[in-house]
Parts: C-alpha cells; sequence; structure tokens
C-alpha cells in the first residue's frame, strides 16, 4: 500500500517547487520591449546603430564606451574583442558572454574559463537558428523563439557578472506571438547582476 | 463525360493454365474467410495466412467492395495500426509500427513501385478498381525484398481473370465534384488469358479554408490503365506480360499570382516466364518502371516562373526458384536492380546498380512447428553492402491457438537525394548539398565567395553514409476462442540506426545556412496490436483493432535524461527542466489508435450495411514550445474520430448499388489537418458480368 503514496508524494514535491520557481523568478530584474531595430534585411548586411545596454543601470545607454552589451535584430554583441564588421561599435572594455544550457535560477556563479569575446571570426553568442539564444520557425510563421533554458552569463565591460534569460523577441512579450500581428525586435529578459567588482557568484 | 473503347485481341491455345500450389502447413479454423486467406508476400510462395508465422494481414476484395474504397489510403486507414500521413504536395504515405512511409516497400503484384516525393509513397496514386487482395507484411522484410524493406511491405495483388469472357463497368459520383469511372473487361480458357482495365477519376479537389483563396486540394484527374495478358507455352512452362499506365495532372496553383500545373506519368511492365513441375518451380521475371513528374508555375501574364522535373528509372531481372521437399520449401533467388535519376537540382545523373542474392529455407519440424529462415545479400557500391538475415517461427498450439515469432533486419539505402542533391531556395537563400557531391558543391561555393565559414570539416565527407538499418521483432498469438469470436495479439520492436538527418555544415555569407545528410539518429518504436472479431451470427459481424505506440528518438531520450531539455509556460514564468518522462516521442505519432467495424449482411434480401469509425489519439507535428523536441508541455493536436458508412444492395448477380458517406460526423481541423475533408456522400452503380 505504501508504495502508491510515493509517486503522489512525488507530484506533490514538484507541484511545490514548481511553485517556488515562479517566486524565485520575482527576484530577477527585467528589461521589457528594449528595441533593437536594423535597417537592411534578412540575408542582407545590416547597418544602423546597436542598441547598447548597460548592466549597472540596467538600462539603455548612448554611451561610446559605458556599454556592457548591444543587441541589433536577432543579433548580440559584447563590449569586448574586436568587431566582427565594420559598422559595429568599437570594443572598448573586457567584456564577454557563454551560453550555460540550464534555467537562469541555476546559474550560481560565472566562469571565466568559459567566457568568450567578439572577434573577427564570429561573435561570443552565436547567431544561427539553434546555434545561440534563440530558433527560427521557418515559413510561414518566420517566428524568433528563444529556447527555454539556454541563460546567457555575461562578464561586463569592467570585470562584474551577469546573466540573463530572454524570453520574448516580441512587443509586449506575447506567449504565441505571430509575424502578422506582433511586431519583432523588441527584446524582454530577465536578469541578474552581481555589482562586486570580480565577484563571480551570480545567487 | 467519359468514353472508354477497349479492344481485345485474343489468341487461342490449349490445355488449362491455372496452376495450384499447396501449402506448407494447414491449419484448421472455423472461420471459413480465414482458410481461404493466401499470402504470397511473406515467403513468395503460397502459404495460408494463419500459419505464417509472420505479422501479416491480408485486406481481400470483399473488404474493399463492401466499403466502396477506391483508393489505396481509403482502406489502408481502416486497418489496425497503420495511418495514412499528409505530406507535402498533399500526398499520403503510409505509417507503419510507428515508422514513415519511407521504410515500407510498396509492390504491385510483387514488383516494387518507384516515384517518391522525399520519401514519401504516395498512396492516392493506386487505385483498387481491379484488385483482388492486399497484402501486409509488419516488420523487416529484407531478407527477401531488400533495400526500403525496413517497416514492412505491403504488396497489392492485381485481379486474375476468371473462366470464360467476363465484364464489369462503375461508375460513381461523390462530393466536391469526384467522379471515378472503371471498366475491366477479360478473357480466358485454358491456354490463353487477357485482361484490360481502366479507370477514370476526376475531382474538383476542396478547400477547407474559406478565407483563403488557395485550395487545400486543388482540381485534378487521373487515369489508371492495366492491360495482362498470358498463356502457355506447354504443359510446364507458362508466359505473362503486364503493363500498367498511370497518370495524373493536377492544378498547380502557389499564390494568387503563380500558377501551373503538375503532371505525373507512372508506366509500368513486367514480363514473367514460369516453369513449373511437382518438386521444383522457377520463375523468370524482367521488371521495369518509369516514374516521371513535370510542374511549372507561369506568373500573371503567363511567363515561366519556375518548372522541375524527374524522371526515375528502374530495370529489374530476376529469377525465383522454389524446391519443394517432403517437409520443406527451399526459395532462392538472385537478380539485379539498376536505377537511373535525372532531375531538376541533380548536377549529374546518377545511377545505382544492385545485384542481389537470397536463399530461404521454410521447413516443418513436425505437424506443429513450422519455421523459416533466410538471408539476402545486396551489393552496393556506393554505400557499404547489406546481408539482411531473418528468422521466423509459428507454433501450433491446437487447431485454435498458436503462438508466432519473427526477427529480421531491414535497411533503406541512402536515396538519390540524399546523395546528389544541388538545391539552392530561391527566396530564401539557404542550400542543400547531396552526400556524395558535397565536397565538389562546397568547394565551388568556397571559390564563388559564398561561404562564411565551414562548421563541419570537409574530410569528414570522405567515408560513405551509411544505410539506415533496423532489427525488428514481433511476437504473436492467435486466439480462437470459439467458433465466433478469435484473438490475434501482436507485441513489436523495431530499433533502427544510422537513420539519416540533415544538419548545418556551413554558413554563407548571405547568411543563411548550407545543409547537408549525415547519419545521426537512432530510433525505437515498441508497442502492442490487437485484433478481435465476434461473429453474432451469419449475418452480424464485430471487429475491434487497437495498437498501442511508443516511438523515441533514443539521443533525444539521452537529452532529456541527462536534464539538458528545458521549456517554458508561458513569457512571463520561468523555464524549468523537462524529466526523461516529459518526452513524448517522435512527431506526428499517436499513442493510441483504434478501429471499430460493424458489417451486416442480409442474404435474404441481398444487401449489407458497413459501419467503421477509426480513433487516433492526440500528437503533435510542432514543437510549438521552441525546445526543439515534443514534450508534454507541447501543444498537440486533438484526437479524433472519423466513421464511415456503407451500404451495396446486390440485384440478380449483375449489379451492385452502393451509397455512402465518408466521415459521417463531419469532423475537421482544417488548421492542422488538412487530408481531413468534411463528410463525403457517394453514390456507386457497378455492372458486372457473372
Amino acid at each position: 500500500m505504501g508504495k502508491r503514496f510515493i509517486p503522489i508524494l512525488f507530484f506533490l514535491i514538484f507541484n511545490c517547487s514548481s511553485d517556488e520557481q515562479i517566486i524565485e523568478n520575482l527576484n530577477f530584474d527585467s528589461v521589457v520591449n528594449l528595441h533593437a531595430p536594423a535597417s537592411g534585411g534578412q540575408g542582407q548586411s545590416t547597418d544602423g546603430n546597436f542598441t547598447k545596454f548597460d548592466f549597472e543601470s540596467g538600462m539603455q545607454t548612448m554611451s561610446e564606451s559605458e556599454w556592457d552589451i548591444a543587441f541589433r535584430t536577432t543579433t548580440i554583441i559584447v563590449n569586448g574583442g574586436s568587431k566582427f564588421s565594420d559598422e559595429e561599435p568599437e570594443r572598448t572594455g573586457n567584456a564577454g558572454a557563454y551560453i550555460y544550457n540550464g534555467a537562469i535560477s541555476e546559474v550560481s556563479f560565472a566562469s571565466d574559463e568559459f567566457i568568450q569575446q567578439d572577434t573577427e571570426l564570429g561573435y561570443a553568442i552565436p547567431t544561427g537558428s539553434g546555434n545561440g539564444w534563440y530558433n527560427y520557425s521557418g515559413g510561414p510563421n518566420h517566428i524568433i523563439s528563444p529556447i527555454p533554458g539556454k541563460t546567457i552569463v555575461f562578464r561586463t565591460r569592467d570585470n562584474r557578472y551577469a546573466k540573463i534569460e530572454i524570453v520574448s523577441y516580441y512587443l509586449d512579450a506575447p506567449n504565441d506571438p505571430n509575424a502578422m500581428d506582433n511586431e519583432s525586435r523588441y527584446y524582454t529578459f530577465n536578469y541578474f547582476f552581481q555589482s562586486e567588482f570580480g565577484n563571480t557568484s551570480l545567487d | 463525360m467519359v468514353r472508354i473503347i477497349f479492344i481485345l485481341l485474343l489468341l487461342v491455345f490449349s490445355e488449362s493454365i491455372a496452376s495450384q500450389q499447396y501449402v506448407v502447413t494447414k491449419i484448421d479454423t472455423s472461420n471459413t474467410e480465414n482458410l481461404e486467406k493466401v499470402i504470397i508476400t511473406g515467403t513468395r510462395t503460397k502459404r495460408i495466412l494463419t500459419s505464417l508465422p509472420l505479422n501479416a494481414e491480408i485486406i481481400t476484395k470483399k473488404d474493399i467492395q463492401r466499403n466502396n474504397s477506391s483508393k489505396l489510403t481509403d482502406i489502408i486507414n481502416e486497418q489496425t495500426g497503420l495511418i495514412t500521413i499528409s505530406d507535402f504536395g498533399g500526398v499520403e504515405g503510409i505509417q507503419m509500427q510507428g515508422l514513415d512511409s519511407q521504410y515500407t516497400l510498396i509492390l504491385l503484384d510483387n514488383q516494387p513501385l518507384i516515384g517518391r516525393s522525399a520519401g514519401t509513397f504516395d498512396l492516392n496514386r493506386i487505385t483498387l478498381g481491379n484488385i483482388t487482395q492486399i497484402e501486409i507484411i509488419k516488420g523487416a522484410s529484407s531478407s527477401l525484398y531488400g533495400n526500403e524493406a525496413l517497416a514492412g511491405v505491403v504488396n497489392i495483388i492485381s485481379e486474375k481473370p476468371k473462366k470464360g469472357f467476363s465484364g464489369e463497368i462503375s461508375s460513381s459520383i461523390e462530393t466536391n465534384n469526384s467522379f471515378e469511372n472503371i471498366a475491366n473487361l477479360s478473357f480466358k480458357r485454358n491456354d490463353v488469358y487477357i485482361s484490360i482495365f481502366h479507370n477514370i477519376f476526376s475531382s474538383d479537389g476542396y478547400n477547407l479554408n474559406p478565407n483563403d483563396e488557395l485550395r487545400t486540394v486543388n482540381k485534378f484527374n487521373n487515369n489508371t490503365t492495366s492491360l495482362n495478358f498470358g498463356f502457355k507455352i506447354n504443359n510446364k512452362f507458362n508466359a505473362d506480360i503486364n503493363f500498367r499506365k498511370f497518370d495524373q495532372k493536377i492544378d498547380n496553383i502557389s499564390t494568387n499570382n503563380l500558377s501551373g500545373e503538375s503532371e505525373i506519368e507512372e508506366e509500368n511492365i513486367h514480363f514473367k516466364i514460369k516453369y513449373k513441375s511437382n518438386l521444383f518451380s522457377s520463375e523468370l521475371n524482367y521488371y521495369a518502371s518509369n516514374y516521371n513528374t513535370y510542374e511549372y508555375l507561369n506568373d500573371i501574364s503567363g511567363i515561366l516562373y519556375s518548372e522541375s522535373y524527374y524522371d526515375h528509372y528502374l530495370q529489374k531481372p530476376e529469377l525465383i526458384n522454389t524446391i519443394n521437399l517432403k517437409n520443406s520449401k527451399i526459395v532462392f533467388g538472385l537478380g539485379y536492380k539498376s536505377e537511373k535519376l535525372e532531375r531538376t537540382y541533380f548536377n549529374e545523373k546518377p545511377e545505382l546498380n544492385t545485384p542481389f542474392i537470397y536463399l530461404q529455407y521454410d521447413q516443418n519440424l513436425n505437424k506443429k512447428i513450422n519455421i523459416i529462415y533466410g538471408a539476402r545479400f545486396d551489393k552496393f557500391s556506393e554505400y557499404k553492402s547489406q546481408i539482411s538475415p531473418k528468422l521466423s517461427g509459428i507454433y501450433l498450439i491446437d487447431d485454435k491457438n498458436s503462438l508466432k515469432f519473427s526477427m529480421g533486419y531491414g535497411f533503406k539505402a541512402p536515396d538519390f537525394r540524399q546523395l546528389y542533391f544541388n538545391f539552392v531556395n530561391s527566396t530564401i537563400g539557404y542550400s542543400v548539398l547531396g552526400y556524395n557531391v558535397y565536397e565538389e558543391l562546397i568547394n565551388q561555393l568556397i571559390d564563388d565567395g559564398q561561404i562564411n565559414n565551414i562548421l563541419v570539416p570537409i574530410e569528414e565527407f570522405n567515408d560513405v553514409l551509411k544505410p539506415e538499418s533496423s532489427i525488428s521483432i514481433n511476437l504473436g498469438m492467435n486466439n480462437n476462442i470459439n467458433d465466433n469470436f478469435s484473438i490475434k495479439t501482436n507485441l513489436f520492436l523495431n530499433k533502427v540506426i544510422n537513420l539519416i538527418d540533415t544538419r548545418i555544415v556551413a554558413n554563407k555569407t548571405n547568411g543563411q545556412n548550407v545543409f547537408s545528410y549525415y547519419n545521426v539518429n537512432n530510433v525505437v518504436t515498441y508497442g502492442l496490436e490487437a485484433n478481435s472479431e465476434y461473429k453474432i451470427d451469419n449475418n452480424l459481424k464485430f471487429l475491434l483493432g487497437y495498437q498501442l505506440l511508443y516511438a523515441m528518438d533514443t539521443d533525444i531520450q539521452n537529452e532529456f535524461s541527462d536534464g539538458l531539455v528545458y521549456a517554458r509556460l508561458t513569457t512571463d514564468s520561468p523555464a524549468f527542466q523537462l524529466k526523461k518522462t516529459d518526452y513524448y516521442g517522435l512527431f506526428n505519432r499517436s499513442r493510441h489508435m483504434g478501429v471499430f467495424k460493424l458489417i451486416y449482411k442480409n442474404l435474404s434480401h441481398n444487401f449489407d450495411i458497413n459501419f467503421r469509425t477509426r480513433y487516433r489519439s492526440k500528437y503533435a507535428v510542432i514543437d510549438s514550445n521552441d525546445n526543439n523536441y515534443l514534450d508534454k508541455y507541447d501543444e498537440f493536436i486533438k484526437g479524433y474520430f472519423i466513421s464511415n458508412l456503407s451500404f451495396n444492395k446486390y440485384i440478380k448477380n449483375n449489379f451492385i448499388i452502393s451509397a455512402g458517406a465518408e466521415n459521417i460526423f463531419n469532423y475537421m481541423d482544417p488548421e492542422n489537418i488538412p487530408n481531413i475533408r468534411g463528410r463525403l456522400i457517394y453514390f456507386k452503380l457497378k455492372i458486372y458480368s457473372n
């Protein structure tokens, strides 16, 4: 008889823990609708400015040097390393990044050994469907969707650490976006920023 | 209107061609229909179905007629565990034991049919007007049939003429302006026969989404003609010639501005000379087939926008010999299969020549045990040659119950597309390159400056692409509980390795990717199949069938086990890790499928009514929560029932008036299931000589 209760117990425990996760999520800061437009288009070289972001202020910045990461359409660059293409902003800091396979709450510290910087050969955060943080559905829907369980761990320009979880690429983060009604190139992400210099702890 | 003109040329010889082969094992069943069911596909010799150790099914002409099925898809969907799945362009292929259409070999009178669209064999191409039975072997059968018989074999057997003159014409009309007209004429004497069959089918197609000007299925028409001729050379030799031609035209409308036509043409010819004595029989076959398609699109001003073609040839001489010993039968055969393909997106005209040889030993150990073992060797030049063994056995516990076991190896060689494709998508700009031409083509792209970086070293393409292969096991039991009630159960397992998939091998400078093929996935499908039949009296019969299916990619399963897969329910809730049990399996597989049939015959008033319903539980065709895999948090397509009803009235042994409805409850899910039309009503009249 006792064995029958075990699955039920597990079920209860599992349910509790997922409730906790929801509460835990509230501990993260979030950025809503960060616009990352570009002129040009898919398959052609895009120019126009990157939307730069500063972890310390938690806001977009126009500064040429005081930024950590920057967005343009699905591409994310870091302020560290060197330019991949000419029209990109100069890298002035020591930022870097890697993608951790796991939920944001599971990343308790950053590891310098994994951190990559942008180079002339490619970005620290790979582009392309399934390579980095998103999947592209292809036709007929053409949806860009963040892959659940991909957490991007960053080192900032000034050797502090942060982690982010991108949840949507569409304005107001709809649950079921479609390319007709929902405007793309709007990032919504949750993040945690460790403000202490050199402290890799991200809990 | 349709006009059919037949010219009969009759030649006269002497004596009978009909020859009855003996059957290895006899089993006494109370069911007279089963007693007559003789199957050839399992062993390449005539065997009584109930004594065959394999997991096999027969669909008889009676079944086809009663249901008024006109296309192979109609009747396949009413078999336990079988379902047709629609693919691009409205083609529908069979899914058997959870494996795709590309892994089931389709035969017509024991000869392979060719012409697949991205692996899918469109069963709508096969008319049932002149079919006497359909034989289905589930489980790997490469030991006799070689390539493609990885999941199983469907063999469509066409009708042999009866003695004297006989003729049959029928005409039917159905919803969507669908018309079918059939004429079948034959003559047979002791020493010669000839038969001609013609079928014309046309339909307006249908549109499930009225807001969309494009039709779900475009207007089409097709013709099937077959011509069979046979004669007796002397007491021991017979000759047969069979010819079949199929052509189809479909409106090709891709947008409001682009329209054209798509054409399919298929021709098969089969020569056979047969020698037969008591101890030994031998059959020399020559079979050739051509399948070609052409399609084009014109823009609004009539200027050609795009066109493509596909032209596939197959030739196959084969010699099959059977030695009849006292308690055993030996079958050995050898042959040579030669294939050639020319098509758009190929730079070359690849040819594939495969000599093969096989041997099968079919032995009755005693009155209760029959064992069959055999193997086939296929010699490939492009990839590793294959040896395909098979072992099966049946134990007749008593005259009502039996146990069956079979285990076999099956393979599917990489197809021409996987080896020779050179495709560039004209609107988006990605490329797909075949494995064997990869090195050459990628170097061209590099020279043209189209490649940004190479993700997979080119040297990886030096090895050959391996055939996909499987080991399959079937374990079955037949129980005749009493004269009126029988149950057949079967457990199955297919372990498939080296499945071929595409992957990104390089990035292009236009931001798109280059794809090529590689051996990657390992898949396992397993489950249970059960069929029961209950006869209330001579007039009323129930049939119930069920299949439980698990179809899993074992590598993906491991990713779930390793905790690498996550899901998120909404954009404002966190991602969470999925467990192994959250993995649902392969796309487009239903865990549960069932069929229920009720057959009522009224012998005093000469009519029959039958009702069939089939069920398919939920399944998914896309990953909706973006973790690339199908898990229980994805959106599923709802399970559904489809029910069909048909009525036939037999008048004076010369007429059948039929009426019926398919999908009588009008189930539709236009967004997700384009191949389920709404309710179809039909009427049919058949006149035949007796």
